[in-house]
């Protein structure tokens, strides 16, 4: 992608020494335990876990595959270079590792001493959740995109804001 | 005229207020449109009210009700046409309304953004005089107050100033004598006018002043907490935000009792005119000289009189905060950076990084030189290491090469040309600093890798943020390089920073390379593994590094050891460990530091 030729490019690259993973010298497969295991360089590593780099702006770019203990096994370009199973496999460990409910729909939201309590339609079913007011727990993870994390650690998304009515939106607006 | 400051254009003596008025008035030339807009409809409105009285008092009273002339017995109509009038100047009132209230916000704005843009063109030495608290006053309370001037001083003034000519017009025409006697209090309004508001102008000024102190304080207190917190100076700080307070309170309290009396007492000295009237033209009506509806006529313009009147003195006071608002501004917007770019600068699409320091002296102040003739070259390609002392000059060296401030004496030459030649934006772009000192931006970790080169592309970051060792810790948080961090966002360690600052720096990819401490608050394994990579990198690139941990120097070229603004000794390390000199001594004590450590952890 961005091996142009250009020197100081090159020279970012081979200093950065970065392993990436594709189709030919890579094989994925799924452990009996459903994890992901990963053989390269002739060499099997089981468990390892997919990294998204830009799990907000572009989930399908950049992953990383690291070990239980964070080592960097390699890194994938782009999912779409792989085939269409082997990028199912990854995908489905990613919607694991990230797993946060999207909502479709803000039923109430309710305000009492310093915290909201919330009640939405999400893509994982009706939630009620907790959330404490201040402290960065409603932002913006890009933009348009609003990231909701509950008392519990819970992470739940708006993926557009504007898409949201002007009643929901009202909701919403005063805890931002 | 001595002036206050070097390099100063304007000295704040001969900033007349009058000159500053006429320099305002060409910024509102942006908005000729809507200011003859919002003046024409305040016009309409003051002209559609002034019909008002008319109808109340001679037509109402002398015609309808004494059934006499055009509008004998007619009430109704007379009362429609009152509400007619009303009407319409309410509805001119409303259009005047939305006007200024889109002027005023646009007004701000462009203020608020020439002064920033005016702020960011200063060199860092303004930045390092100024108190932060001073600086945000001024883009944010100064750009605000002078809308003021623009929104309500300019279209009020103009339409008062018509106000008062067109009803003085309208009162000397219906009884000339009766309108003399309404002016007998003015010379005294006058006097107390001269008198009393240079004092008010002061006040207001200090206020400022006392205020912006405060400012200063809340944002030193705030921004370094973590400090009062560890030295349990809550109580201090307590204080000193008292005293801060109780002088801005006290200068408030004295220019609000000031504002206080000065204000009561001029309404009262216009309203005797009133008074003064119902007097004259009460004896008047009953020697049957003048109709009840002409005096009831007479004084009801009388009283639309006060209202303008009222806010001619009230606009000296306004005056007041907004000329010494625009003082402030044009100030910012009058200095010269220190360190100006030539017309005729050199642009440099290629650097080689030679760099040569011909017997440089320089010093943040006048006559306190931090260093003295120091001289050094560094051909390209080159690493030379900088050690000594803290306060030896070593970070002065390198502002200066980078040019963010310009040599006292001698200079600095990059390929041949003095740096003061070349252009900002060549110096800039070839050059790259890695500080002890490192800011983060609001905004994402990539943005903030991306900082120097918005445009580059994704695996440009992640290859940067990889060299610089930053890639591990970024991919184990939750949101990756999306995770925002600034005021309000993720908390980073200084470590993190450091190899943040230092990705950015990589990905700027400068054909000289400045380390100021750059893995000063790292751990000695996490250096280490960053070291390996910024030698692949700093291969064909000059670099510079400042470094107390000598080991961090281990594969410089050249070494120059500094002491209190000179050079001592300079050479390889092989070099001057033969010699015994101060390096030497250097990395003896290094040595011990080490094993005392050693022994520590033993």
């Amino acid at each position: 992608m961005t091996q142009d030729g250009n020197v100081g490019k090159t020279e970012l690259a081979d200093a950065a020494r970065i392993r990436y993973l594709t189709k030919e010298n890579a094989e994925f497969a799924e452990t009996p335990g459903h994890l992901l295991a990963v053989k390269t360089d002739g060499e099997e590593h089981s468990p390892v876990y997919v990294h998204c780099s830009f799990p907000h702006t572009n989930r399908r770019v950049y992953l990383s595959i690291r070990t239980a203990d964070n080592k960097e096994i390699g890194m994938i370009r782009n999912l779409d270079d792989f085939p269409p199973e082997t990028a199912a496999l990854l995908e489905r460990q990613m919607a694991i590792r990230y797993f946060t409910p999207e909502i479709t729909k803000v039923v109430a939201v309710k305000e009492e001493f310093g915290y909201s309590y919330w009640e939405a339609e999400t893509t994982a079913g009706l939630c009620r959740f907790t959330v404490r007011n201040g402290g960065g727990n409603v932002k913006f993870a890009a933009e348009n995109r609003l990231l909701i994390t509950d008392v519990d650690g819970n992470r739940f998304v708006i993926p557009r804001l504007d898409q949201l009515s002007e009643k929901e939106y009202r909701m919403v607006e005063m805890r931002l | 005229m001595i002036y206050p400051e070097e390099g100063r254009q304007v000295c704040p003596r001969c900033m007349k207020k009058h000159a500053i008025f006429i320099r305002l008035l060409s910024l509102a030339g942006k908005y000729k449109l809507s200011l003859f807009f919002i003046v024409l409809f305040m016009l309409l409105n003051s002209a559609t009210g002034l019909v008002i009285p008319y109808f109340q008092g001679t037509v109402l009273f002398d015609q309808a009700l004494a059934g006499t002339g055009t509008f004998a017995g007619k009430i109704g109509l007379v009362i429609l046409v009152i509400i007619a009038f009303r009407t319409l100047s309410l509805l001119f009132g409303v259009m005047f309304g939305i006007m200024i209230a889109k002027l005023a916000a646009n007004v701000a704005f462009d203020l608020k953004s020439s002064v920033f843009t005016a702020m960011q063109r200063l060199s860092l030495d303004f930045f390092m005089r100024k108190q932060t608290g001073h600086l945000m006053t001024r883009v944010n309370n100064d750009a605000h107050e002078l809308q003021y001037f623009f929104v309500d001083g300019m279209s009020y003034f103009i339409v008062n100033a018509m106000n008062i000519i067109g009803i003085a017009a309208v009162l000397l025409w219906m009884d000339w004598r009766l309108t003399l006697i309404c002016l007998i209090p003015m010379p005294l309004v006058f006097w107390l006018v001269r008198k009393a508001f240079p004092k008010l102008w002061r006040l207001s000024w200090r206020r400022h002043r006392r205020v912006s102190a405060l400012n200063s304080i809340i944002s030193d207190t705030i921004r370094g907490s973590r400090v009062v917190k560890a030295f349990g100076k809550e109580q201090m700080e307590i204080g000193r935000f008292q005293r801060a307070n109780d002088a801005f309170s006290g200068a408030e309290q004295n220019f609000n009792k000031m504002s206080g009396t000065v204000f009561p007492v001029l309404n009262l000295l216009t309203q005797t005119g009133g008074i003064l009237i119902w007097a004259f033209g009460g004896w008047k009506v009953m020697q049957g000289q003048m109709s009840f509806g002409a005096v009831l006529t007479f004084v009801n313009y009388m009283y639309m009189l006060y209202g303008p009147i009222q806010f001619m003195n009230n606009i000296v006071g306004w005056w007041s905060y907004c000329m010494a608002a625009a003082q402030r501004i044009f100030e910012i917007q009058d200095a010269v950076p220190d360190v100006a770019e030539r017309p005729d600068a050199v642009r440099l699409p290629d650097m080689k990084g030679d760099i040569e320091v011909n017997n440089v002296t320089f010093g943040y102040e006048p006559n306190k030189a931090i260093l003295k003739n120091v001289s050094l070259r560094a051909k390209p390609g080159q690493m030379i290491g900088v050690v000594g002392h803290s306060g030896a000059g070593k970070s002065t060296l390198v502002n200066l090469i980078s040019r963010l401030y310009d040599v006292t004496e001698g200079e600095i030459r990059i390929d041949g040309v003095n740096v003061k030649d070349i252009s900002m934006a060549s110096l800039r772009s070839h050059i790259g600093i890695v500080s002890q000192d490192v800011y983060v931006f609001s905004g994402t970790i990539a943005e903030n890798i991306a900082y120097a080169n918005p445009d580059c592309t994704t695996e440009d970051i992640i290859h940067a943020a990889k060299i610089a060792n930053a890639h591990d810790f970024i991919e184990k948080l939750p949101d990756g390089y999306d995770t925002l961090v600034g005021s309000g966002g993720y908390n980073l360690s200084g470590g993190e920073k450091q190899r943040l600052s230092i990705a950015r720096a990589v990905l700027h990819n400068p054909k000289v390379l400045i380390l100021d401490e750059a893995t000063a608050s790292l751990d000695t394994e996490t250096e280490l593994q960053i070291q390996e990579a910024l030698d692949s990198l700093v291969k064909g690139r000059t670099t510079i590094a400042i470094a107390h941990r000598l080991s961090t120097l281990r594969n410089a070229d050249y070494l120059v050891v500094m002491d209190r603004g000179k050079v001592v000794e300079a050479g390889t390390h092989d070099e001057l460990m033969e010699r015994k000199g101060a390096y030497h001594d250097l990395v003896r004590k290094h040595d011990e530091a080490l094993k005392m450590k050693e022994g520590v952890i033993a």
